[in-house]
């Protein structure tokens, strides 16, 4: 017997969209609107954007998903013309296996004398690369593009990874000024859904039931008595619900990216459905992950992860003949801390998951996810109570939800028997306990212990990070400036010194700082390869017309050439928090001596300027005796992150400290 | 291919096997490097030996054999493991072999390993080309890597030219180049800027060979030639080649130019009927073909725009001219020959012209026929001049081809062959910002100004593009382009951007508290509000190339300035009148009455290459600059 199943999804039409979106139907309005209605400085907006992603039911691979777009876009001048050009990235494992795309279909309009012309995109137009292994790209610019043109595009594509539904993004760098997005997806699934941004948009939930319809074809051929056979059709159909939610918004503003933001993309509005669980009937449910929990566990099972964890045979003799006579877990630590980070170097990719920590330590590169569960295993060998700690870095975003592609990264956290936690990081040359490369501050990351069970744990550093300046100098009648610098660098901002100088042309690194107009001698730093001191920078230099001499007074700032002379920050105004990735104090410590026949006439008065909360403080002395002034100026910043509630007060803090750091000595001949 | 060059090319073989036998025992350790290679370099080239056979017109092995021991991180990029391949270019053999410092193996990468990926890059549209190449984390310095390249190349237009010298930083022990080809194909060469180094050369019938050792790394310096008019390298051409399955012979410029408008140009002039009418219409009043051109950049201008695609003829012949005006947009090819065949269809004549792009100047080179280039403008020839248009740009003023195409040979394309031609360059009292402003003090030291500044030559290149940015967007562009003042506050920017006489102007107004530097009774006003010069070149304990400043400029301000009725001047800052041969600098205070004076400055660079003993003089003018447009007015309470 011979079964020909066809399927039949069957949709409800939910084409219960205004006339207007129809494809094709562009209005006179539309084309000759010649500014943004929300936002005049637009160069381009969404008169429409639409997605709908559901999922359809196919014999042999059982369901894909298809999403189809649909996008309208108004261009009103020039600077908006790459919205013309579009890209879409279609995903693929293996030859089978990949995205598909359907039939492009696309037009401009243009209003030429009160008539709608259209332009059709041709097929030749459309460009397919292979941009890589895993992706592929197509990419098309429309045709005959003036100001003034509307576009329109609509396109399905199919996608056999069923688990993955890319992220509903709701928010770009130009306004949407009509939204409507749908997400469907059958019984079977169950999905977590995650919201981020400024920006809310309230899904409608509706429910309908959807069948899959077998059809069963029986074929008869003739028994003799007549030469006709017959066809006996079968139908059975199988009945399930389906979850949609329809998202409809108008009016959405463009993102604008702002300075000083670690990532954007945090605060962009968008949709992300992740995947908790399925379960199809007669058969059990396989969960992904709903809770921080199953997460957690379901990272922990993967052989990628919790079995990497486990293996010592690789390294047990060497780890052996490291750590086997010293008992001091603090000893411990380092020791193998630094053996990882001399023996495995980072090849630049980051992951969670080890691709093969064996491979790694024999080739002596890895990954993120290969190096810092390796440097878990011989903590953990060695007695140590380390776990991997699951973080996502600052360019991956803030992970607000529990989701696997929520973290990207994964560090070591080992507790040690005073119960303080060291946090590590053998990915980095010049990182050490508790201080980890930048890219990895991030708010929390998520430790996860031996039995699969997690907890946070704070990745922003608590300790400040240090720059002391002492420079003692004298200036002489033209203004010359001649001394002494030294400078004690600790913590980060001694790991990014050491980042910058180690690697360099120490020529070179010479030359950087004397173009900044410094003649230098004696160039030193101290402990540059020991991570346990704090680098040590000194030189002796000279530098001209420090001082302006106007009749027979003299003019200088206390701090020379290194006051901070620019507002980092000078928007009117900020939406986003203000990240600065660590505490830190900075302070300088300046002995002035003075030109002899010059006497001191005018001081500036001491000053004291603080942030709101004890976010931060500046303070300003200048004290003068005979012939020498000194000067003491300490800022610091108490928090690594900022809300924008307070950028106005920082804003001005930094314009007063500037300030302050500007006001003058004066000094007279005789 | 003769029984005498077989004979030849396996000798040749032969040869290179054993030298390369030899040469790697001594080259892959790195403690063999000789102490002057070590010296400024990031990476050692210890040997390159590139073999080229031609076995047809139509055909061209390509054998690349580098040993590249890099001694720290910034070395990495100086083994250039990777190949371009397309349609056209199929790669034989790939591999690459790791040496740790002693010179002992510790990993291969096959063909296969090599990341394979288009070489589109994010501006492009489309390309045919993609690229393989080694991605490799090195797990200590130094380290060697042998990379071995085999390729076949169709197109035989392009004959790589011997550059033993790549980039900055990196210092050579051997590099050699060899080349064989049939005897009755003619093949010219050039050489360039070996007056410094020992080329070793040897030629026959069908076969070059070009070796140089013992090239130390080079740092760059600023205000200094481009690394491409020093470097040396002997160019490679054949008077007859294949570009994509089309065979030609091409001795000169002129048969060049010849070729390129009847094989390449020519047949893509289809402008529709429709279009030529049109066209027809469009400028019937003008009264002569240079406003006639004007009228039709204006329409390329706004209706078509650049979108770059890369494909066949390696990427030598342009779009049709139908196609573009189908599509609205092209690349630098289909968008100057769409203008092209526009001007054409009412009778003005222009020609298709082939250009090194960027800001170095770069020329081609004038007395070696082959492809160069990798950009096109187009030329419309006048009566005692030439107009020069960019035709990707939709905001670029007629006739103003900016910093990207100025002062350079370039090829012109005509119907009767190509001849080489010089591109407008921008002297430096075209190349003008003149300010007019005012500013008042208050008693409390807030500074509120009003600016007028009209730019014109390259400094009209270096602003009109603000003409179509954002309030937004301005207002960061002016609070950076005066950081020096702290507490800038934007009250009114407004732009014009003056098409006609190609003028930019642009009128700002602006506050800032504590502008002035307040101690006791005194108060410190900075003279010069509205253009300081912050700039001072960089310094050379032991500068090695010559000056060069390619471009100069003159600034002309006049500040009105008016101080608060409470205070009087206790000194004024004196004036300054510099000229030398960079050019000059000139400061004046005219006093009003008590509290009204009048601020002018000239501020004038000028172009030209100097000896490198110069550059202290040249670095010690700006300095000079800088320090006196700080020069600051001490007042002092009534």
């Amino acid at each position: 017997m011979k079964i020909i199943t066809i399927l039949f999804c069957i949709l409800i039409s939910a084409n219960t969209f205004s006339q207007n979106y129809k494809f094709g139907k562009v209005s006179k309005e539309e084309l000759s609107e010649n500014v943004c209605p929300i936002d005049s400085s637009a160069n381009a907006v969404y008169l429409y954007k639409y997605r709908n992603t559901y999922y359809e039911y196919d014999k042999v691979n059982g369901f894909k998903l298809i999403t189809e777009i649909h996008e309208r876009v108004k261009i009103y001048n020039q600077e908006g013309f790459n919205h013309a050009t579009k890209q879409i990235r279609l995903y693929k494992m293996s030859a089978g296996n990949h995205e598909k795309i359907s039939t492009i279909k696309a037009q401009t309009y243009n209003l030429e004398e009160e008539k709608i012309v259209i332009d059709k995109l041709n097929k030749s137009s459309i460009f397919e690369t292979e941009a890589n292994k895993y992706n592929d790209k197509i990419k098309f610019t429309m045709p005959n593009i003036k100001p003034g043109s509307v576009i329109e595009y609509k396109y399905k594509i199919t996608s056999p990874f069923w688990s993955k539904v890319d992220e509903f993004v709701f928010q770009h760098s130009i306004p949407i000024k009509k939204l409507e997005a749908s997400f469907e997806a059958p019984e079977y699934y169950s999905f977590k859904v995650n919201t981020k941004g400024f920006l809310t948009i309230t899904p409608k939930i509706e429910y309908e039931r959807g069948f899959i319809t077998f059809i069963n074809k029986t074929r008869n051929t003739g028994n003799g008595r007549t030469s006709a056979s017959a066809t006996t059709i079968s139908k059975s159909e199988l009945e399930y619900s389906k979850h949609i939610s329809k998202y409809i918004s108008e009016n959405i503003p463009a993102l604008k990216d702002e300075p000083y933001v670690n990532n954007i993309n945090n605060y962009r509005a968008s949709v992300k459905y992740e995947l908790s669980y399925t379960k199809f009937p007669n058969s059990i449910a396989e969960t992904y992950s709903t809770t921080w929990g199953d997460v957690v566990e379901r990272i922990y099972e993967s052989p990628s992860f919790g079995e990497e964890l486990k293996k010592t045979s690789y390294f047990k003799k060497d780890i052996d003949a490291l750590v086997g006579s010293v008992s001091d877990p603090a000893t411990k630590l380092g020791l193998i801390y630094n053996f990882v980070k001399s023996q495995v170097k980072w090849n630049g990719y980051y992951g969670f998951y080890a691709d093969d920590v064996r491979e790694a330590y024999k080739e002596h590169v890895g990954s993120s996810g290969d190096i810092n569960l390796m440097l878990t295993a011989m903590l953990r060998y060695a007695g140590l109570n380390a776990n991997p700690v699951l973080v996502s870095t600052r360019t991956h975003g803030v992970p607000l939800f529990p989701t696997r592609e929520g973290y990207n990264y994964v560090v070591t956290c080992v507790k040690l028997q005073d119960d303080s936690v060291a946090l590590l990081d053998a990915t980095e040359q010049y990182a050490a306990p508790n201080i980890l490369p930048f890219r990895a501050l991030n708010w929390q990351g998520r430790i996860v212990a031996e039995n699969g069970g997690s907890q946070l744990v704070d990745l922003y550093p608590k300790t400040k990070s240090n720059n002391s300046i002492t420079m003692m100098v004298k200036i002489d009648k033209e203004g010359t400036l001649e001394g002494s610098y030294r400078s004690i660098k600790t913590n980060h901002i001694a790991l990014s010194f050491r980042a910058k100088y180690n690697d360099a042309d120490k020529d070179e690194f010479l030359e950087k700082i004397e173009n900044k107009g410094l003649e230098i001698s004696d160039y030193d730093v101290k402990n540059s390869e020991d991570l346990s001191k704090p680098i040590i920078e000194s030189y002796k230099f000279v530098k001209e017309s420090q001082a302006d001499i106007i009749g027979d007074k003299m003019y200088f700032s206390p701090l020379f050439h290194l006051k901070v002379s620019e507002n980092p920050f000078k928007l009117e105004k900020r939406e986003f928090p203000i990240d600065f990735g660590y505490p830190s104090v900075i302070s300088h410590r300046v002995i002035i001596n003075i030109p002899e026949g010059y006497k001191i006439e005018n001081l500036p008065e001491p000053a004291a300027i603080g942030l709101p909360d004890n976010l931060g403080s500046f303070k300003f002395k200048v004290v003068g005796c005979g012939n020498t002034i000194q000067v003491s100026v300490v800022s610091q910043i108490n928090q690594s992150i900022i809300s924008p509630l307070y950028y106005e007060a920082l804003k001005e803090y930094f314009n007063k400290f500037i300030q302050k750091e500007d006001e003058q000595i004066v000094l007279t001949k005789g | 291919m003769s029984r005498m060059n077989l004979k030849r090319l396996l000798n040749v073989i032969l040869l290179l096997t054993i030298t390369n036998v030899f040469s790697q025992e001594n080259f892959l350790a790195s403690f063999t490097i000789p102490a002057n290679l070590n010296e400024n370099a990031n990476a050692v080239v210890r040997s390159n030996d590139i073999n080229i056979s031609l076995e047809s017109l139509s055909e061209m092995y390509v054998t690349e054999k580098r040993i590249v021991t890099v001694l720290n991180k910034s070395g990495n990029d100086a083994v250039n493991a990777y190949v371009y391949y397309d349609n056209n270019v199929k790669i034989k053999e790939l591999e690459a072999v790791v040496y740790n410092a002693a010179g002992a193996q510790i990993k291969k990468i096959k063909k296969n390993d090599f990341k394979d990926v288009s070489a589109v890059d994010g501006g492009t549209l489309y390309s045919d080309s993609r690229v393989k190449y080694l991605e490799y984390t090195p797990v200590g310095y130094p380290y060697t890597i042998k990379f071995t390249c085999k390729t076949i190349n169709n197109n035989t237009a392009f004959i790589q030219s011997f550059r033993p010298l790549n980039s900055y930083f990196v210092s050579v022990e051997k590099s050699s180049y060899q080349i064989n080809f049939p005897m009755e194909m003619t093949l010219r060469t050039k050489e360039k800027n070996f007056e410094n180094f020992d080329l070793i050369k040897e030629e026959e019938d069908g076969f070059f060979k070009f070796k140089v050792e013992n090239i130390s790394a080079i740092k760059p310096e600023k205000y200094a030639p481009a690394f491409f008019e020093m470097m040396p390298k002997v160019m490679i051409a054949s008077n007859e080649f294949t570009l994509e399955g089309v065979k030609t012979k091409v001795t000169n410029w002129e048969d060049f130019g010849k070729w390129m408008y009847h094989d390449l140009i020519k047949s893509t002039h289809d402008l529709p009927a429709g279009t030529v009418s049109m066209i027809q219409d469009l400028v019937k009043n003008e009264p002569n073909d240079i406003e006639k051109a004007k009228k039709i950049y204006q329409y390329v201008q706004d209706k078509v725009r650049y979108i770059s695609v890369q494909v066949g003829i390696g990427g030598w012949k342009p779009f049709n001219v139908s196609e573009v005006d189908r599509l609205g947009y092209g690349d630098c090819k289909g968008l100057t020959n769409y203008t092209m065949a526009l001007l054409n269809a009412v009778g003005v004549k222009s020609n298709y012209t082939v250009v090194f792009a960027g800001k170095s100047k770069r020329s081609l080179e004038k007395d070696f026929a082959a492809m160069q280039g990798n950009h096109v403008i187009l030329n419309i020839p006048t009566e005692d001049d030439n107009i020069w248009l960019e035709c990707t740009s939709q905001k670029l003023p007629f006739g103003f081809i900016g910093d990207f195409t100025d002062d350079r040979d370039v090829l012109v394309i005509t119907p009767e062959g190509g001849k080489i031609q010089h591109t407008k360059k921008y002297s430096v009292d075209e190349s003008t910002q003149i300010i007019k402003g005012k500013y008042s003090i208050t008693s409390n030291g807030v500074l509120n100004a009003q600016v007028n500044v009209n730019s014109k030559g390259i400094q009209y290149d270096d602003k009109y593009w603000l003409e179509t940015e954002t309030q937004r967007d301005l207002d960061k562009h002016y609070k950076n382009r005066w950081r020096y003042i702290n507490g800038l506050i934007m009250n009114s920017m407004h732009v014009e951007n003056d098409k006609n006489k190609i003028e930019f102007i642009e009128d700002i107004t602006f506050e800032a508290s504590n502008y002035t530097k307040i101690a006791g009774d005194r108060m410190l006003l900075t003279v010069n509000t509205f253009n300081r010069n912050t700039h001072v070149p960089d310094r050379y304990r032991n500068r090695k190339w010559p000056l060069k400043v390619s471009r100069g400029f003159k600034d002309i301000d006049e500040v009105e300035i008016e101080i608060p009725a409470n205070y009087k001047v206790e000194s004024f800052p004196k004036n300054n009148s510099i000229e030398n041969k960079f050019g000059h600098y000139k400061t004046e205070i005219i006093v009003k009455d008590d509290n009204h004076f009048v601020y002018k400055r000239e501020f004038k660079v000028n172009d030209g290459e100097f000896p490198k003993e110069d550059y202290k003089d040249f670095r010690a003018f700006y300095k000079t600059v800088s320090r006196q447009d700080n020069a600051k007015i001490a007042l002092i309470k009534k």
